[in-house]
């Protein structure tokens, strides 16, 4: 025990954890950007195994997971506007018509993968992407490694959270757009266009959402198998009302889903007698406990989730 | 002068019924123009078309006469034409600066200029002496103040033409004069003003000319000068003011409510009240008057049991309160006609006969075996029997009460709360944005209850109302009973000023 | 003005269906294969003889009774996204008592299981009720990661303590439920989820707890104002919700699987929930529509053989009819469309839309 306790340990952990907090950031990113336009999404595990899908898919084909990042994008912007016209023309229910996403996507792309290679195949293999150290950076002792040894998309996640950070705090389409998640009436009767601000918000939760599940196959393993999101998209979401719907805080929740999520998959190599199950909860329980215990006000913006519709009576 | 906005023949149809029908008016350079109308004249629709919100079915606008298409807010917004709404469209989390700056690209940068805007905003403040904190967050400022905000955006906006719904409706007597101040300055640069608003007194002291609005359409535009209160009041209603006066009673020896220094959330001038002491009688109404949000809503859910107080005793009927719990009061034959029938009575998506029996499930009549069963045919019967008698219009007792109108809605609270002939009846703004005729039967529906011996508990913003029924009448400001009056021969002056603070 | 409105209920999923059929079938024509013959083995899957009869009855019941769930628990407006974990919680009692129990057999100790099955449902329900109502969590959120909770310990059960030999499975329930329909695997399971199917549409429609259930999913506020307790009526539509699923898990074990195994439950509370809003949140509907997404299925792998069309043609199927669904039902409730409708359909009763216009 002591052996493994040592200084490549905990390198190996906060690697692990920086990795794996990648995707529940980027989605839980994706998350706040819908929500802040008052379009609370729960279809974020299925466009993330969509997005796992298209992003293998095409990483598989072209043999360049750099194009499969973008496909993700791309195949669950295009997901995601099912949900975005049924919820902002039609006023569907947001949650029912996010559960109906959860549904609809992984079906899609089980449908495709079984299509494309055949009923009875043998795992595909995709090449994943390469890692591309910092210069110099990346060479500091022991925190080098851990923080400037990634692929891009790793860095341009965390870099998008101090960009999200200023984009809604500095600038006057942020501001905009938050108006729109707190008083949609207000901003509209002030010439923002709400429902094209909400299409873009769930353009850009779409696009994001795709990338998470993209990376999941092109960065982390490199085969697709149903169900690889494993419930990813929810600790995102649950990201999001953890962090307070700030991308500061989303940054912190996601880091501790990473965290947990990286502690038992060391445990699980270091003591294989421990039933694998048991420390595969870590996760899941400590996303329960940190909730419960910290609880949560109401926080996110005001007109979440409600349907909005110009003239009313 | 010059006239600034015409508009001809407008017209707006919702489904089949018309809430604007063929209406003209015209707004001079520098007027103070106002639309006068009972609720449901069509004033806000009117000028939620006018401000781009609501696409009109008919009619066209001319700006300068020039002839326009009002498509959308943010051309009207570019036309010049600005809107403070009657229920502020203010975000809460943002700052009154942002607030002010929302929407707007008049420099091209993306990043907002703060230091640039902020003086430019602070200029044009002190131009028409409106004091605002820049700085502080929407919640933090009173109503009044959230007030100026709203005509501080419009005119940052370079509104032209100002539209302001009922801006006196949450105002004290003090605010008021310092908006008319205001008003004044706006006219003097030439801006011109569309003031909405019942209140004639206010009408009066403001306005260069008066449009009156009737059942959607337009009735006569008088100039000032040349009327009187009467005369408007008769335009807006259509018919003689007949001051129906109900029959005033003294107060009974029996008390059905008492209150004993009652306190909720007593630092909140708002939201909270303060050491109350109150009585009501057996058979007799006690109002209260008072501008909204002084606390009335605590007051009333604390009566009903929605809410508990941080201290002082309830007695209902003799019995002190312990617990407080709807279902106790409800069983206490206590009945409440609550301030947002949509929200807190009635049940939008369920149909007129589920929203008449929602008190009464456990009753013989309506269930057998402790609500194991419900009585279909008795229930149908029962909803039946209620429509004839509170004239309820609906095609049928199946329809989804959303489908109804405000005033068949109300009934139905009515019909609910005053069958079971309740001992005490707390009744919360009870004809808000019901017509003219409803407000009738409403009012004759509780002046019945209370000669019944039903003592009942009246909150209303709408002083008239106050006036006409109440036995007693008690004033509430921030929170505290600042006076209680007779209600035979009323001290209408005195009442006043109580409201806006100003009690002896 | 009622039945317009069921009617309405009743087209928009049968409409759903259509389309979600019609293209699926463009899908199968553009992946090569000949929708007609694909269909044919589908239906053939699904009635061509008594036992695949009797296949889609038993495929039927889990769905039936994780649909059940969500329909209870979204009448009194929450979701209930943890079905399969309560399924879970609901089978692995069920074996554990099978395997702990000693002393009784037979019909006692089956209802013993059952009810074992019944509460551990309910507990594992109440848990994201409980932290909904105290500390005001999103109750979407626990439920699922609760789910993930409950397979991984099923999977620690059946790979270690409870498993028997070599594959990591459990042994076999000690009592299984009768079958009731010769030649085929049909049992009892059906009768009792329709029996539960009865009971909630008596207890929703016909009883004063049911109605007060209905007014807190419709409207809290109004139901607080009018004396319910909102708080308590939540609570129990999740316990009630979680016990039916976790009876559905007890059922399925004692009638169809026997045994835990891996991918035992997989699915079922989404299917669940699809199932519910599809059936237009009507305990009757969801019955029906737990028997169509059970014809899909039992008809799946005939089709595969048959036609050669994956079987994942029947997952895009049953995905594309809660998409259509759910836009549909959102369509027909948009201010025009029922504006619409309602000059459509009741040209009859002209004379009574006069009279409620004008008030």
């Amino acid at each position: 025990m002591e052996a493994v306790l040592n200084v490549t340990f905990f390198q190996e952990l906060l690697l692990s954890t920086i990795r794996m907090a990648t995707p529940i950031l980027i989605v839980a990113l994706a998350e706040l950007y819908s929500e802040r336009a008052g379009q609370v999404n729960i279809g974020l595990d299925g466009i993330m195994a969509f997005g796992a899908l298209v992003g293998f898919l095409t990483s598989y084909i072209t043999g360049s997971p750099y194009l499969g990042i973008l496909a993700g994008a791309v195949g669950g912007l295009l997901i995601n506007m099912v949900y975005a016209f049924c919820t902002i023309t039609l006023g569907a229910e947001q949650i029912v018509y996010g559960m109906a996403i959860n549904i609809f996507a992984p079906a899609l792309a089980s449908f495709i993968y079984k299509i494309y290679f055949g009923i009875s195949s043998t795992l595909a293999q995709a090449t994943l992407m390469k890692v591309m150290p910092i210069p110099f950076l990346s060479k500091i002792p022991v925190l080098g490694p851990v923080l400037f040894n990634h692929t891009i998309i790793v860095y341009l996640t965390y870099l998008l959270v101090p960009f999200t950070y200023l984009f809604f705090t500095k600038t006057k389409p942020g501001l905009n757009y938050r108006a729109v998640g707190e008083y949609p009436k207000a901003a509209e009767s002030l010439g923002i266009n709400v429902v094209r601000q909400k299409y873009i918000a769930s353009m850009i939760c779409g696009a994001l959402a795709g990338i998470g599940g993209a990376y999941l196959t092109t960065c982390y393993i490199s085969t697709y198998s149903d169900g690889v999101v494993s419930g990813r998209g929810f600790i995102a979401l649950s990201a999001v009302i953890f962090g307070r719907w700030m991308p500061g805080g989303v940054l912190l929740a996601a880091l501790l889903f990473g965290f947990t999520d990286a502690l038992q998959l060391r445990f699980q190599v270091m003591s294989s007698a421990t039933p694998y199950q048991l420390l595969a909860m870590i996760p899941y329980l400590s996303t329960l406990f940190v909730l419960a215990f910290l609880g949560i006000k109401k926080a996110g913006p005001k007109a979440n989730g409600k349907p909005y519709f110009r003239e009313e009576r | 002068m010059k006239e600034f906005l015409r508009m001809e023949n407008m017209s707006k149809k919702f489904g089949e019924v018309y809430a604007n029908r063929e209406i003209n008016l015209s707004i001079m350079e520098g007027e103070v123009h106002t639309l006068l109308g009972e609720n449901g004249a069509g004033k806000s629709t009117l000028m939620n078309i006018l401000t781009g919100l609501y696409q009109p079915t008919g009619g066209s606008i001319y700006l300068h006469g020039k002839k326009v298409k009002i498509d959308s807010p943010s051309k009207a917004v570019k036309l010049g034409i600005g809107m403070v709404h009657q229920h502020f469209m203010l975000v809460e989390a943002l700052t009154v600066f942002e607030n002010i700056i929302l929407g707007i690209t008049k420099d091209k940068s993306i990043f907002i200029k703060k230091d640039a805007i902020k003086n430019e905003i602070l200029e044009l403040a002190d131009r028409y002496g409106l004091d605002i904190e820049i700085d502080k967050a929407i919640t933090e400022i009173s109503v009044g103040a959230q007030q100026r905000v709203e005509i501080l955006k419009a005119l940052y906006r370079g509104a032209e033409l100002l539209i302001l719904d009922e801006p006196t409706a949450a105002l004290t007597d003090i605010e008021v004069e310092g908006l008319f101040k205001i008003i004044r300055k706006l006219t003097a640069e030439n801006k011109s003003v569309i003031f909405i608003s019942h209140k004639m007194r206010e009408v009066l002291e403001i306005s260069d000319r008066i449009t009156i609005l009737r059942t959607g359409q337009t009735i006569k535009t008088l100039t000032k000068d040349k009327t009187e209160e009467a005369e408007l009041a008769n335009l807006m209603i259509g018919k003689e003011l007949v001051s129906s006066e109900y029959k005033k009673v003294m107060k009974t020896k029996e008390n059905i409510l008492s209150l004993e220094q009652v306190s909720f959330n007593k630092t909140s001038k708002h939201n909270g009240i303060s050491e109350i002491s109150l009585n009501v009688g057996k058979g007799e109404i006690l109002g209260i008057a008072g501008v909204d949000g002084n606390g009335q809503s605590q007051l009333a859910q604390i009566v009903t049991g929605v809410i508990a107080p941080d201290s002082g005793n309830v007695i209902l009927n003799t019995n002190k309160i312990a617990k407080f719990a709807p279902i106790d009061f409800i069983n206490s034959n206590v009945s409440h006609i609550p301030e947002d029938r949509n929200k807190m009575g009635l049940i939008g998506n369920m149909s007129v006969r589920e929203n008449l029996i929602l008190k009464s499930l456990n009753k013989k009549r309506i269930s057998a075996g402790k609500g194991l069963y419900l009585k279909r045919k008795a229930i149908a019967l029962y909803a039946k029997e209620m429509k004839e008698k509170y004239d309820i219009r609906c095609a049928s007792i199946d329809m989804e009460l959303r489908n109804l109108s405000g005033g068949n809605q109300q009934k139905i609270v009515l019909a609910r709360e005053l069958e079971e002939e309740p001992k005490l009846l707390v009744a919360v703004h009870p004809t808000r944005g019901l017509d003219i005729g409803a407000t009738k039967y409403v009012h004759d529906k509780m002046i019945d209850s209370r000669d019944k011996g039903c003592g009942i508990l009246l909150i209303s913003a709408d002083f008239d109302e106050v006036l006409k029924l109440s036995d007693r009448i008690a004033v509430m400001f921030e929170g505290q009973v600042v006076g209680v009056y007779s209600g035979e021969n009323p001290p209408i002056n005195e009442i006043s000023l109580a409201m806006s603070g100003k009690a002896k | 003005m009622k039945l317009k409105n069921t009617l309405i209920k009743i087209l928009v999923p049968i409409l759903s269906v259509i389309c979600s059929f019609l293209v699926g079938a463009i899908m199968i024509t553009f992946i090569g294969g000949n929708p007609a013959d694909a269909y044919k083995f589908l239906f053939r899957g699904a009635f061509g003889s008594t036992a695949n009869i009797g296949e889609t009855i038993v495929k039927s019941v889990p769905l039936i009774f994780t649909g059940l769930a969500a329909t209870f628990a979204y009448k009194c407006g929450v979701f209930n996204l943890g079905a399969e974990g309560q399924f879970t919680m609901g089978a692995v009692t069920s074996i554990w008592i099978s395997t702990v129990v000693t002393g009784i057999t037979g019909i006692p100790l089956l209802i013993l299981s059952l009810t074992g099955g019944i509460i551990a449902g309910g507990i594992w329900g109440a848990i994201p009720g409980i932290l909904k109502i105290t500390r005001g969590l999103n109750e979407i959120i626990v439920s699922i990661m609760l789910n993930y909770v409950a397979v991984l310990f099923m999977g620690y059960l059946y790979s270690s303590p409870l498993r028997e030999g070599s594959v990591p499975q459990t042994a076999a329930v000690a009592v299984k439920l009768g079958r009731i329909m010769n030649g085929t695997r049909v049992h009892a399971g059906i009768i009792i989820a329709l029996i539960i199917a009865v009971g909630i549409y008596y207890f929703l429609f016909f009883t004063a707890g049911g109605f007060k259930l209905r007014a807190v999913g419709l409207n809290q506020t109004a139901a607080r104002f009018n004396g319910y307790s909102v708080k308590k009526f939540i609570l129990l539509s999740f316990i009630i919700s979680g016990a039916i699923a976790g009876l559905g898990g007890s059922v399925e074990l004692h009638g169809t699987q026997f045994r835990l195994m891996s991918g035992f439950g997989a699915g079922y509370g989404f299917d669940g929930v699809a199932i519910a809003l599809i059936g237009q949140l009507n305990p009757i509907g969801t019955v029906l529509v737990a028997y169509l997404f059970a014809v899909l299925r039992a008809g799946a792998t005939t089709m595969q053989v048959g036609s050669g069309m994956p079987t994942s043609v029947v997952d895009i199927i049953q995905a594309l009819i809660i998409v259509f669904a759910v836009a549909g039902s959102a369509f027909t409730n948009l201010p025009k469309t029922r504006q619409f409708l309602s000059n459509m359909l009741s040209k009859q009763n002209r004379k009574e839309k006069e009279e409620w216009k004008q008030c």
